[in-house]
C-alpha cells in the first residue's frame, strides 16, 4: 500500500506529520493553516480532506466536518487510483464515528473491500466497522472471508464469536452454533489449536449446545494442555461433568480442587451440589443477570432417601474434617464455614439438628467472630433459622463473648459482630427501647475505651471500632422511629459527624449521614456528604441511587442537573466507546472478553436508572424553563416535541430492565430509593431482607418511566391546544384546540390514567371528588403528583369547560393548603416529606398549568410577534373562558402565596433559635432514658482524653469537635433548601402577577 | 473462603464497597476494559460467600528483553476482609502467572512514598524499593518503584536498586 513507501494516503509523510502534531496538541488553527497549504498541492487527495474534516470536527464544527467527509467519500468512490488505503479510511472513520455516522464509514470500507478484495488490512477495517455497528452477521461473513484468505486461527475465532453473539443477542437459531462447531473441528483437524482463549471458546460453544461430554473429551485430549493452571482446568472439568449429570465423577474432580485450594468456597458448594445430585447451582450458570449477592442457594433433596442422604453427608463431613486438619495452621475460614454448610443441609433435609447448627455457628464465632466479615459469612445460614432460633443464637453469642477473656481487639471485634448479627436477624427490632438505649451507650463506651488502640495507626488505615459508630447510629435511628423523639435522630447525626471528625475517610458514615440529612430536609448537606464519596465512572451507575431520588424531588436544580449530566455522560460515553474496546479484545485474541463486553454494554443500555435519568433530565429542563413559554418551546423543540419519549413509553412495556444499583450499601430504613420506613409507623414494619428489593421494584420503576415519558409530549400538546383555544372559544364557542392535537392528547391521557391503575372516566371522577372534598387526597397515595399532572392536562384538553378549570383550581388549593395546614408551625426536620411533595406540585403540575395559562394569554394578546392575532384580540369580548383563565390565575396566585408565606415564616425563624432548639433535643435527662446519653458518653471522653493516650492525630481531631458547629451546618442547609424553594415560588408568583396584568387588558 | 477467579465486567457492578474506600481509585471504563481485553490473566477477583467481592488485583505484562515484566496496577481489599492476607494471595497469583505463563523477569509496582502501611506490606511480600520516581502522582507526590525478581532472573539483576531518583519522563512504560 501507499503508506509503505513513506507515503500517507499518497502524500509524503513529512508533510503530514506536522498536521497530526498540531491536532494532537490541540492547535487546530495551526493545523488548518498547514492543511490549507497541503490541499493546494493535493486538492484531490481524500486523505488531505479526511484530515480537514477531522480538524473541523475537533474545532466543534460538525456540519463543515460532515460536508468535507462526504467530499472525501465521493472522491474515494470516483478515484480509480490506488489511494484507497487504510490510513485514509480510518481517518474518515474516526470523523464519521464522532459525527454519529457509522453507516457512512462502513460504506467507505465496504466499497474499498469491493475494489481490493484481497486486502486483509481493509477487511480488518471493515470488520471493525461491523463491530461498531453490532452487525454480528456481517462480522461473521467478513471474518470468514479473512479466514479463507489468510487461514489464520484468529479470523476463524472472530467468526465463531460473531456467531455466538448472534445466538446470544439476536436470538438467532442455535443451528448456527453447529456451523461454528463444524468450522472449528475442521480447522483443528488440519491445523490443531494454539491459544488457550480459543480453546475456551470451543468449550463454551459446546456447552452452549449442551454437548458436555464432547467438551470433556476436548478438555482431556491434547488441547487440554493449553490450560496451564491445573485448578482452572479442574474447575471447568467439574462444571462440565456436573452439567452432564455425571455427578460421581464431578465429586472426585471437585475434591481434587479442594485439596489444591481448600478455601475455595464456590467449589465447595459445587462439590456438595454434585454429592447430592442437585443441579440448582447450574441453573443460573448461563444467566448473566447474576450480579447481586446470592444469599440463599436452593437445595433439593426430594430424590434422596434418608439413607442416601446420610451416607453422602458423612462423606462430606469426612472431607471437611480432612481439609480442616490439612489447614490447621492457617487461618482459612473455608473449611470451618463448610462445617456449618453441612449442618445447614442436614437441617433443611429435616434432621432436627438445630442445636448442632447453632453449635457450629458458635464454633465459627469463637474462631472468627472477631473478624469484620463474620456476619456476612453466616448471613445465609441465619436465614434458614426460624425467628426464635435466631434469637436463641444471639443469646448464645452474648453469653459466650462474656465468658471468653480475650485481647481487647478480639473482644471489640466480637462485640461488633454480635450487634451486626442482631441487625441481620432483625432481633434488634424486637428489643425493648430501654435495652436498645443501654446497648447503644455500652457501645459508645466501648468505642471510647478502644480509641487508644488506633493511636499509632496511619491515618489511611481503618481504625479499631469504626463500625461501632455506624451500629450506634442505626440504633438511634430505630429509637427515633419508635418514639418519634427527634433528639435520637439529632444524636445519630452527632455520633456520625464526630466519627468523621476523628477519621474523615469512613464512607459508611457518609452514606448514613446523607440519608439522615435527606430525611430532615438538610439536603444540601446530604449532597455534600454524597460528593465526598467521590462517586465517578461506573460508580455513578451503582451508587447514585443514594441521592438521586431525593434530588429529583428537590428545588436544588443546579446540583441535580450536574448529577444527571455526569451520569448520562458516563453512560453515553461508554455506550459509544464500548465497541472499540470489543475490537481491542478481538485483536488481542481474548475472545471470551468479546462476548463479555457486548453483553455488558447491553446490560448498561438496559439499566433502569439510565432510562429514568434520560427522561428526568428532560423534565428538569422543562421545569427550569416553565416560567417562560418561549424558553419552554425552545426546550420542547430540542426534545422533538416529546415524540421520542412517547415511543419510549410504548416500548417500555416489553423492554428488559436491568437493576445494576448496589443496594447493599443502603441503610436499613431505606432499602431502596422508593422506600423509607421512617415515613411510616413502627407497627407497619416487617423485617425485609434486602435481597428481594429489586424484584418488587421492577414493575413500579417501569410504570414510573412509562408515565413520566408521556409528560413532555403532553406539555407540548397542551400548549398547542391552549394556543388557539381562547381565540376559538370567542369565535366559535367551540371546545378549543384543533381536532388532531386534542385527539392525541386524549389518547395520551388515557394511557396515562391506565398507568395510574385507573380508567379515564374514573380518573376524572376521582379528581373531581377530591376537589369537592368528597374524598381525601390520601386516596391518591404516593402518585399524588401524577394525578395532579393528569388533572392539568385533562383541563388543557377541555379548556372550554369552565367547570374543569374550577375543579383544577380547587384541586391545587386543597392539596397545597391541606399540606400547609398540617405542617403548621412544625419545623423542617419533621415535615420535610410534605415540603418535598409541595416542591413537586409547584414545579411540575402547577408549572405545567402556568404554561397552559401563558399559552392562552399569549394567544389573546397584541404582541409584536403576533400582529395578526393582535388584530383579533383587540376586539375580543370577554368570554366565559377568559373569565376562567382569570379566575385560575387569581386562585393560583393566592395558593402560591400561601406556600411563600409558610416558607418565609420558616426562613425568618432566627438561625440561633433553630440551633438552640436542635441542641435542646440532645439534652439528656440524667435520671431517665431518652436521647443524649450516647453523645454524653462520647463528649465526656473527649473532654478527658489525653494526647499520650490516643495519640496526637486523634487528639488534635477531637479538639476540633463542636456539636454546635454541626448543628449550625444542618440548620443552614435546611434554610438553604427553603430559600431555593421560596425563590421558585416567588418566580411563579411574579409570573402569575404578570399574567394577571396582561389579562386585565382582555 | 475465597474463590479467586478472572475478573469480569459484571464485577464492576459489584465492587462498590471495595471502591468506595478512599484509597481505591475508580478508573474510567476504557481503563478497566483495556486491561480486560489485553491482559485478562492479570485481572482477578476474590469472592467470598454470597458472591461478595472481597478484593481484586489488576495488572499487565510488558517490556522487552530483560525488562519483560509483570506489573501490578492496582490491588485492593475491602475493609471487611482485611487482615486475612488476601492481598498476599492475589499478589502471589499475579507473580505466578508472570513467572510460569509469561516467563517474565520480575514484577513491579508503584506506591505513594507516603503510604507506609502498603510499602511495609510489599516488603513483607519480598518487594524491594528499586527506585524513587519524583512527583509521580499528579506531579505532587513521589512514587516508589518496587520490584521482586522472578525465577528467570537468576542473578536477581532486575532488583539492584538504582542510586538516583528518576523523573516520570524517564520511565520506560506508562
Amino acid at each position: 500500500m501507499a503508506s509503505k513507501f513513506g507515503l500517507a494516503g499518497g502524500i509524503p509523510e513529512r508533510r503530514v506529520r506536522p498536521i497530526w502534531d498540531a491536532i494532537d496538541s490541540r492547535q487546530f488553527k495551526n493545523a488548518l493553516k498547514l492543511l490549507t497549504s497541503l490541499l493546494s498541492k493535493y486538492p484531490k487527495s481524500p486523505y488531505a480532506l479526511a484530515l480537514k474534516a477531522l480538524i473541523h470536527e475537533r474545532m466543534g464544527k460538525p456540519d463543515e466536518a460532515l460536508a468535507v467527509c462526504l467530499d472525501a467519500k465521493d472522491l474515494l468512490y470516483k478515484d480509480d487510483s490506488s489511494l484507497m488505503d487504510d490510513l485514509t479510511l480510518s481517518t474518515l472513520q474516526i470523523v464519521f464515528q464522532r459525527l454519529d455516522h457509522l453507516d457512512l464509514a462502513t460504506s467507505c470500507y465496504a466499497h474499498a473491500c469491493g475494489r481490493f478484495p484481497n486486502n486483509l488490512e481493509l477487511m480488518m477495517g471493515l470488520f471493525n466497522c461491523y463491530v461498531r455497528e453490532y452487525s454480528f452477521v456481517k462480522q461473521q461473513q467478513t471474518a470468514i472471508k479473512m479466514y479463507k484468505l489468510a487461514g489464520e486461527e484468529r479470523f476463524l475465532l472472530w467468526a465463531v464469536c460473531s456467531i455466538q453473539l448472534q445466538v446470544l443477542c439476536d436470538k438467532s437459531g442455535e443451528k448456527l452454533l453447529l456451523l461454528a462447531e463444524g468450522l472449528l473441528k475442521k480447522h483443528i483437524a488440519s491445523h490443531s489449536m494454539h491459544e488457550p482463549e480459543a480453546l475456551m471458546v470451543y468449550i463454551s460453544l459446546l456447552e452452549q449446545q449442551s454437548k458436555y461430554n464432547d467438551a470433556l473429551e476436548v478438555l482431556s485430549g491434547n488441547l487440554g494442555s493449553l490450560l496451564v493452571i491445573e485448578v482452572d482446568k479442574l474447575r471447568i472439568q467439574g462444571r462440565l461433568l456436573a452439567r452432564a449429570r455425571d455427578y460421581s465423577a464431578a465429586v472426585d474432580v471437585y475434591k481434587k480442587v479442594l485439596e489444591l485450594s481448600p478455601d475455595d468456597w464456590e467449589c465447595f458448594l459445587q462439590y456438595l451440589g454434585c454429592l447430592f445430585e442437585d443441579d440448582s447451582m447450574w441453573k443460573f450458570f448461563d444467566d448473566i443477570d447474576q450480579i447481586h449477592p446470592t444469599k440463599h442457594i436452593e437445595c433439593k433433596f426430594s430424590h434422596l432417601t434418608e439413607e442416601m442422604f446420610d451416607s453422602r453427608i458423612s462423606s462430606a463431613s469426612e472431607l471437611v474434617q480432612k481439609l480442616q486438619r490439612d489447614t490447621e495452621n492457617s487461618n482459612l475460614r473455608g473449611p470451618h464455614l463448610a462445617e456449618i454448610e453441612i449442618e445447614k443441609r442436614k437441617f433443611l433435609f429435616g434432621k432436627k439438628n438445630d442445636r448442632e447448627l447453632l453449635k457450629s455457628l458458635l464454633q465459627y464465632f469463637l474462631k472468627f467472630g472477631h473478624l469484620a466479615c463474620y456476619a456476612s459469612d453466616v448471613e445465609a445460614f441465619l436465614q434458614v433459622l426460624p425467628p426464635h432460633k435466631k434469637a436463641e443464637f444471639v443469646g448464645m453469642l452474648v453469653k459466650n463473648s462474656d465468658s471468653v477473656s480475650a485481647s481487647a481487639t478480639i473482644e471489640l471485634g466480637q462485640t461488633t459482630t454480635i450487634l451486626k448479627v442482631q441487625e441481620l436477624t432483625g432481633n434488634i427490632f424486637e428489643l425493648p427501647l430501654g435495652e436498645i438505649e443501654a446497648s447503644a451507650v455500652k457501645l459508645a463506651k466501648l468505642y471510647c475505651q478502644n480509641l487508644p488502640l488506633s493511636k499509632d495507626l496511619d491515618p489511611q488505615e481503618s481504625m479499631f471500632g469504626e463500625e461501632l459508630l455506624s451500629l450506634i447510629s442505626n440504633m438511634l435511628v430505630q429509637l427515633f422511629w419508635r418514639t418519634r423523639h427527634f433528639g435520637y435522630l439529632a444524636e445519630a447525626i452527632m455520633v456520625l459527624e464526630l466519627g468523621l471528625t476523628i477519621r474523615g475517610h469512613v464512607w459508611q458514615y457518609k452514606i448514613l449521614l446523607l440519608h439522615i440529612y435527606s430525611y430532615i430536609g438538610a439536603l444540601p448537606l446530604a449532597f455534600e456528604r454524597y460528593k465526598a464519596l467521590d462517586v465517578k465512572n461506573i460508580l455513578t451507575e451503582t451508587v447514585s441511587h443514594h441521592i438521586l431520588h431525593q434530588m429529583l424531588e428537590s428545588p436544588m436544580w443546579v446540583d441535580l442537573s450536574n448529577l444527571l449530566q455526569d451520569y448520562l455522560k458516563f453512560m453515553d460515553d461508554h455506550l459509544k466507546e464500548s465497541a472499540d474496546l470489543t475490537f481491542l479484545a478481538y485483536r488481542h485474541r481474548n475472545y471470551s472478553k468479546v462476548i463479555e463486553f457486548v453483553l455488558f454494554k447491553e446490560r448498561l443500555q438496559q439499566s433502569n436508572q439510565y432510562e429514568a435519568a434520560r427522561v428526568e433530565a428532560s423534565l428538569l429542563q422543562l421545569k427550569q424553563n416553565a416560567d417562560s413559554i418561549e424558553e419552554e418551546e425552545r426546550v420542547l423543540e430540542n426534545l422533538k416535541s416529546g415524540v421520542q419519549f412517547v415511543d419510549l413509553s410504548k416500548e417500555m412495556g416489553s423492554r428488559t430492565l436491568r437493576f445494576n444499583e448496589d443496594m447493599q450499601t443502603r441503610p436499613w430504613w431505606t432499602p431502596c430509593p422508593e422506600k423509607n420506613y421512617l415515613l411510616g409507623s413502627f407497627e407497619e414494619f416487617s423485617y425485609c431482607p434486602k435481597e428481594n428489593v429489586n424484584k418488587d421494584r421492577e414493575e413500579n420503576v417501569r410504570r414510573a418511566i412509562q408515565r413520566k415519558s408521556l409528560v413532555p409530549r403532553m406539555i407540548y400538546l397542551s400548549i398547542q391546544c391552549s394556543a388557539t383555544a381562547l381565540k376559538e372559544s370567542v369565535e366559535t364557542n367551540g371546545s378549543g384546540g384543533d381536532v388532531k392535537t386534542c385527539g392525541e392528547l386524549k389518547s395520551l391521557l388515557e394511557e396515562y390514567t391506565k398507568m395510574l391503575g385507573s380508567s379515564f372516566s374514573d380518573a376524572v371522577g376521582m379528581i373531581t371528588e377530591i376537589s369537592q372534598g368528597a374524598r381525601t387526597s390520601e386516596s391518591l397515595g404516593s402518585d399524588l403528583v401524577d394525578w395532579l399532572n393528569f388533572a392539568v392536562f385533562w383541563n388543557a384538553w377541555s379548556l372550554s369547560s369552565q367547570e374543569h378549570w374550577h375543579v383544577l383550581n380547587l384541586l391545587f388549593e386543597r392539596l397545597i393548603l391541606d399540606r400547609i395546614k398540617s405542617m403548621g408551625s412544625s419545623d423542617m426536620s419533621s415535615c420535610y416529606s410534605d415540603v418535598q411533595v409541595l416542591v413537586q406540585i409547584i414545579t411540575e403540575p402547577l408549572g405545567w398549568h402556568c404554561l397552559v395559562i401563558q399559552a392562552c394569554t399569549r394567544s389573546s394578546l397584541p404582541t409584536g410577534k403576533k400582529k395578526k392575532k393582535a388584530q383579533h384580540s383587540d376586539h375580543l369580548p370577554s368570554s366565559p373562558m377568559t373569565q376562567a383563565v382569570k379566575d385560575s390565575i387569581h386562585s393560583l396566585c393566592s395558593t402560591v402565596q400561601e406556600v411563600s408565606t409558610w416558607l418565609t415564616n420558616q426562613i425568618n425563624n432566627p438561625e440561633d433559635a433553630q440551633v438552640e432548639k436542635f441542641l435542646s433535643t440532645l439534652k439528656r435527662n440524667e435520671d431517665a432514658g431518652g436521647p443524649g446519653h450516647v453523645l454524653w458518653v462520647l463528649e465526656s471522653f473527649i473532654a478527658s482524653s489525653e494526647e499520650s493516650e490516643v495519640g496526637s492525630r486523634i487528639f488534635e481531631a477531637l479538639k476540633t469537635w463542636s456539636k454546635a458547629d454541626s448543628t449550625r451546618k444542618t440548620v443552614t442547609a435546611q434554610q438553604k433548601l427553603l430559600r431555593e424553594f421560596l425563590q421558585i415560588c416567588e418566580s411563579k408568583r411574579e409570573l402569575l402577577e404578570k399574567l394577571k396584568q396582561q389579562m386585565t387588558h382582555v | 473462603m475465597t474463590t479467586i477467579r478472572r475478573f469480569s465486567c459484571n464485577d464492576l457492578l459489584r465492587f462498590t464497597s471495595v471502591n468506595l474506600d478512599h484509597l481505591t481509585e475508580t478508573f474510567n471504563m476504557s481503563f478497566y476494559m483495556t486491561y480486560l481485553a489485553r491482559w485478562p490473566d492479570y485481572f482477578h477477583v476474590a469472592e467470598g460467600p454470597g458472591n461478595r467481592v472481597m478484593g481484586y488485583i489488576m495488572g499487565k505484562v510488558e517490556g522487552q528483553g530483560e525488562s519483560w515484566h509483570g506489573h501490578v496496577t492496582a490491588v485492593t481489599v475491602s475493609p471487611e476482609y482485611r487482615r486475612q492476607q488476601l492481598a498476599k494471595k492475589l499478589m502471589n497469583l499475579l507473580e505466578e502467572i508472570s513467572d510460569k505463563i509469561d516467563k517474565a523477569y520480575f514484577v513491579d509496582l508503584f506506591v505513594r512514598a507516603s503510604n507506609t502501611p502498603a510499602i511495609k506490606m510489599y516488603e513483607k511480600l519480598g518487594y524491594i524499593i528499586y527506585r524513587r520516581v519524583l512527583r509521580y502522582y499528579s506531579g505532587e507526590e513521589d512514587g516508589l518503584d518496587m520490584r521482586k525478581a522472578l525465577s528467570r532472573d537468576v542473578e536477581k539483576k532486575s532488583v539492584i536498586p538504582l542510586k538516583r531518583p528518576i523523573t516520570p519522563d524517564e520511565l520506560e512504560y506508562d
